[in-house]
C-alpha cells in the first residue's frame, strides 16, 4: 500500500490489480521448511506447490473510487477478511498489486490494541498513536471520542473493568475520529448494543457524506445493502461479480437457498425416501420429544413441499405455487380428526396457520394411510426461511401426532422484483402523481 | 534492517508511549509501585553484600582488586539482567502481543524494542542505588569508582542495538519455533558463567591446565564479555575501558543488530499470519 503508483488516477481510492493471496499449509514438520523459504529466498510462497498451498484469494481486480462506499460479501473462509487485511498492508500479496491512496484505518476487531490494566483515557492515546495519530491530534479530538463513545464515566477506570460492549464502543469511536480517507471496516457493527450500532452507522454515513470511502466487509446483508454503492461477492477466495447491492445480494441469496435445498435433498436421500426432511423418531407411542409430541392413534410418516410442478422441492420463488403434503397413517379407525399446518419464521414468529376443522370440514372417518395435501397458488411470502409444522389431532385439541418444524424452506425474490422487509410479500405496483420523478438508473 | 530502523523512529513516540505503559502496567496494583525498581536492586546488592562479605568471603581472587566483592558482582550483573531479560521476555513479545498483530495495523518491531526499553529503565533505575554504593565505598576506602563513570552512557548506547537485535530477531523467530525461548533460558544460564561477572578474565591468565587455558578462550570470544568486562571498568573500577574494548563492543553490536533486524525484516511478513 506504500508503494507510489503514478497511474493510479487520482479519484480511484482503492485500487487492486490482479490479486493473488497463497497461504502456506501448516504441515507438521514443515516448520523448518517454511523459515528456509523466508530467510533464503525472503518469500513465504516462492518455492511452493500448489498442493502446499491453500489459495485465498486468486484473480480479484476492482477499484473503489474515492467516496464509494464498497461492500464484500460472501461465505465464510471466501477470503473477505484476507482481503481486508491485504489492503490493509497487514499481509502482503503473492501475486498482483494493491494500491490505497490516502490514510488507511482498519477495523477488524475493535480495541485489539487495549492494555487491560490500563485507563481508558491512556488507552484512547496509545490506540490513537496506533493508527498513526500524534499526541496534539488525539487531545484535540478527545472531548469528542468521550463523548460519541459514551463513557465520560469510565475514561480513568482500567479498561479490564470493561464490558465487552464498552471496549468496542471505545474502540470504534477512537479509530472512526482518527479521520481516515479510507476506513475498512471489518463485521464490527455487529458488536454493541442497538442503539450505539445505530449511532456507528450514522457516523459512517456522514463519513461518507465527507467523500471518504468505506470498504465494509459483512455477513449482515441488509447492512451491506443499506450502506454501499457496489457490492462484491466473494466465493472461495474468487470474485463471483460486483453489482449493485441488490444485485448482488438477490443473487447470493438465492444461491445459498438454493444450495440450502439441495443440502436437503441430499441429506433425504441419504435418509431413503421415506421420512420427511427433518427426521423423524421410530414409532412409538410414548415417544415425545421436544419438537414431536401426540399419543401416536394417528401418526403422520412423512411430510413434503412440492412446487408448481409438482417436483419435491424445498426453496420457492415467492408467488409460486406450493403444496405441502402430509403423509399419515392410523392403525384404528378414528372418527374425530383434524389436520393442521402452521408456517413461521425460525425465530418463531407465526406467518400463517390453519387446520380442517378451521375451515369447516367435520370429520366422519380415517382408516388406514392417506395424505392430505394443502395447496396455496402464488404463495407470496417475502424473502427468508420459514419452517412448517404439523399436526393430526383430535377436535378439541387432544394431539395424535403433532410435529413442530417438521420441515423447512426457503423463499427468494425474483432478481429485479423487488424486496421489502416482513413475512408478506404482496403483488403490487407503485402509482405516482404530481412532481415525482427518478432516474432511469435502476439501483 | 534499515526498515526496522525507519520504523523505530517513525513511530518513536507510540515506542515511548508504549514503554511508559508498560511500566505503569508493571506497577498497577501494587504499593510501593515504581520504588520496586529501586528496592529490587538494593535488595539484590544487599543479599550479595551479605553473602560474600559476611558469611563466606572468597579468596581475593586475580583481578577483582580490593574492591567489595559484592559490588564487583553487581556492576556487571544488573546490565546481565537487561540482557537476558529483553531477550527472553522480547523472544514471546510477538506472540504475548498477537491480538494486535493479527487485528490491528501496527508496527511490529515496537514490542520486542518496548520490552528491552522498558528493561533498560529498569537498569537505568538500579544505577542510583550502584553508584550510591560506589561512591560511599570510595570515600571510605579509596578501592573502587573514579572519574570514568561518566562514560557509563556511552556503554549503555552501545550496548543498546545489540540487545535490541537480539530481542528482534529471537522475537520473530519465536512465532515460528516455540522452541528458541527454551532454548535461549538454557543458553543464557550457561553463557552466565561463560561470562566474567562472577569472576574476572585475570582468572583465566597465568599457567593452568589446558581445560582452564581452553575455557579462557571460550569467555574471551564469548560476545558478551566485552559488554561486561567495560560496564565493570566503568561502574567498578571506575577506570576508561581500553580502546580494543570499545572496537570489541562497537563490532559485535553492529552484528547483533544487523542480524537480528534482518532475520525480524524477512519474517516480517509471516508474523501476520503465524503469530
Amino acid at each position: 500500500m506504500t508503494d507510489p503508483a503514478p497511474e493510479t488516477r487520482p479519484d480511484d481510492a482503492i485500487r487492486v490489480e490482479g490479486l493473488e493471496k497463497l497461504y502456506r499449509r501448516t504441515l507438521p514438520g514443515d516448520r523448518l521448511r517454511t523459515l528456509k523459504s523466508v530467510l533464503v529466498e525472503g518469500s513465504l510462497t516462492g518455492n511452493l506447490r500448489r498442493e502446499d498451498a491453500i489459495e485465498a484469494l486468486t484473480g480479484i481486480d476492482f477499484t473503489v473510487a474515492r467516496g464509494e462506499a464498497f461492500g464484500v460479501i460472501g461465505g465464510n473462509g471466501s477470503g473477505k477478511s484476507t482481503l481486508l487485511k491485504l489492503i490493509a498492508g497487514m499481509l502482503k500479496p503473492t501475486a498482483g498489486r494493491i494500491t490505497v491512496s490516502g490514510r488507511v484505518a482498519a477495523m477488524i476487531e475493535l480495541g485489539a490494541g487495549f492494555h487491560p490494566e490500563i485507563s481508558g483515557r491512556e488507552n484512547v492515546f496509545i490506540n490513537g498513536a496506533v493508527l498513526g495519530l500524534s499526541k496534539r491530534e488525539i487531545g484535540r479530538r478527545y472531548d469528542e471520542i468521550v463523548e460519541f463513545s459514551g463513557l465520560g464515566n469510565f475514561m480513568e477506570e482500567p479498561v479490564k473493568n470493561y464490558s465487552s460492549g464498552m471496549y468496542v464502543r471505545l474502540g470504534f469511536a477512537v479509530a472512526i475520529h482518527t479521520d481516515p480517507d479510507v476506513l475498512l471496516v471489518d463485521e464490527v457493527l455487529a458488536v454493541g448494543d442497538e442503539a450505539f450500532a445505530h449511532r456507528c452507522i450514522r457516523r459512517i454515513e456522514e463519513f461518507l457524506a465527507a467523500g471518504r470511502t468505506l470498504l465494509l466487509v459483512s455477513h449482515s446483508l441488509d447492512l451491506v445493502s443499506g450502506l454501499c454503492d457496489r457490492v462484491l461477492w466473494l466465493e472461495n477466495g474468487k470474485q463471483r461479480l460486483i453489482e449493485s447491492p441488490r444485485r448482488a445480494i438477490d443473487a447470493y441469496r438465492q444461491e445459498v437457498a438454493e444450495k440450502e435445498a439441495e443440502e436437503h435433498q441430499a441429506a433425504k436421500d441419504q435418509r431413503g425416501d421415506t421420512t420427511a426432511p427433518v427426521a423423524m423418531s421410530a414409532t412409538s407411542a410414548t415417544s415425545a420429544t421436544a419438537d414431536r409430541w401426540g399419543s401416536r392413534e394417528a401418526e403422520i410418516t412423512a411430510v413434503r413441499l412440492r412446487n408448481a410442478a409438482g417436483a419435491e422441492h424445498y426453496h420457492l420463488q415467492s408467488g409460486e405455487d406450493a403444496t405441502f403434503e402430509i403423509e399419515v397413517k392410523t392403525a384404528a379407525a378414528l372418527t374425530d380428526f383434524v389436520f393442521g399446518i402452521a408456517i413461521a419464521t425460525p425465530r418463531g414468529i407465526e406467518v400463517w396457520g390453519t387446520n380442517t376443522d378451521l375451515e369447516g370440514y367435520v370429520p366422519a372417518s380415517f382408516t388406514g394411510a392417506a395424505t392430505v395435501r394443502l395447496t396455496c397458488p402464488a404463495l407470496r411470502l417475502a424473502a427468508g426461511e420459514y419452517t412448517v409444522d404439523v399436526a393430526v389431532h383430535a377436535r378439541d385439541g387432544a394431539p395424535y401426532d403433532y410435529h413442530r418444524r417438521a420441515l423447512s424452506f426457503t423463499v427468494t425474490e425474483r432478481l429485479g422484483a423487488g424486496g421489502g422487509v416482513g413475512v408478506y410479500s404482496p403483488e403490487r405496483r407503485w402509482g405516482f402523481t404530481g412532481d415525482v420523478r427518478w432516474t432511469d438508473e435502476k439501483a | 534492517m534499515f526498515r526496522v530502523a525507519r520504523q523505530l523512529f517513525r513511530f518513536r513516540g507510540l515506542l515511548g508511549t508504549l514503554t511508559a505503559r508498560e511500566l505503569k502496567a508493571r506497577y498497577r496494583g501494587s504499593v510501593l509501585g515504581f520504588l520496586w525498581s529501586l528496592a529490587n536492586p538494593l535488595l539484590l546488592l544487599a543479599v550479595y553484600s551479605f553473602v560474600f562479605g559476611v558469611l563466606f568471603r572468597p579468596a581475593r581472587s586475580q583481578g577483582i582488586g580490593d574492591g567489595p566483592y559484592a559490588l564487583f558482582i553487581v556492576s556487571g550483573l544488573f546490565p546481565w539482567v537487561w540482557l537476558s531479560t529483553s531477550a527472553l521476555e522480547g523472544s514471546m513479545s510477538l506472540i504475548a502481543n498477537s491480538g494486535l498483530i493479527r487485528k490491528a495495523v501496527f508496527p511490529a518491531e515496537l514490542l520486542p524494542m518496548v520490552v528491552v526499553l522498558s528493561n533498560l529503565v529498569h537498569l537505568l533505575l538500579a544505577m542510583p542505588v550502584v553508584l550510591s554504593a560506589v561512591l560511599a565505598t570510595s570515600l571510605l576506602t579509596h578501592t573502587v569508582g573514579g572519574p570514568a563513570v561518566v562514560m557509563l552512557p556511552l556503554v549503555l548506547l552501545l550496548h543498546l542495538p545489540m540487545i535490541a537485535g537480539l530481542a528482534l530477531g529471537a522475537s520473530a523467530l519465536t512465532v515460528h519455533f516455540k522452541d528458541v525461548r527454551d532454548l535461549l533460558a538454557n543458553l543464557f544460564t550457561l553463557l552466565f558463567f561463560l561470562t566474567p561477572i562472577l569472576y574476572s578474565l585475570d582468572f583465566f591468565s597465568g599457567g593452568q591446565s589446558r581445560m582452564m587455558q581452553l575455557m579462557g578462550w571460550v569467555v574471551r570470544l564469548n560476545p558478551f564479555t566485552p559488554f561486561t568486562r567495560a560496564y565493570q571498568d566503568v561502574l567498578f573500577f571506575g577506570r576508561a575501558p581500553e580502546g580494543l574494548l570499545w572496537a570489541q563492543m562497537a563490532l559485535v553490536s553492529l552484528v547483533f543488530w544487523s542480524v537480528g533486524a534482518w532475520i525480524f525484516d524477512r519474517l516480517r511478513e509471516t508474523l501476520v499470519e503465524a503469530a
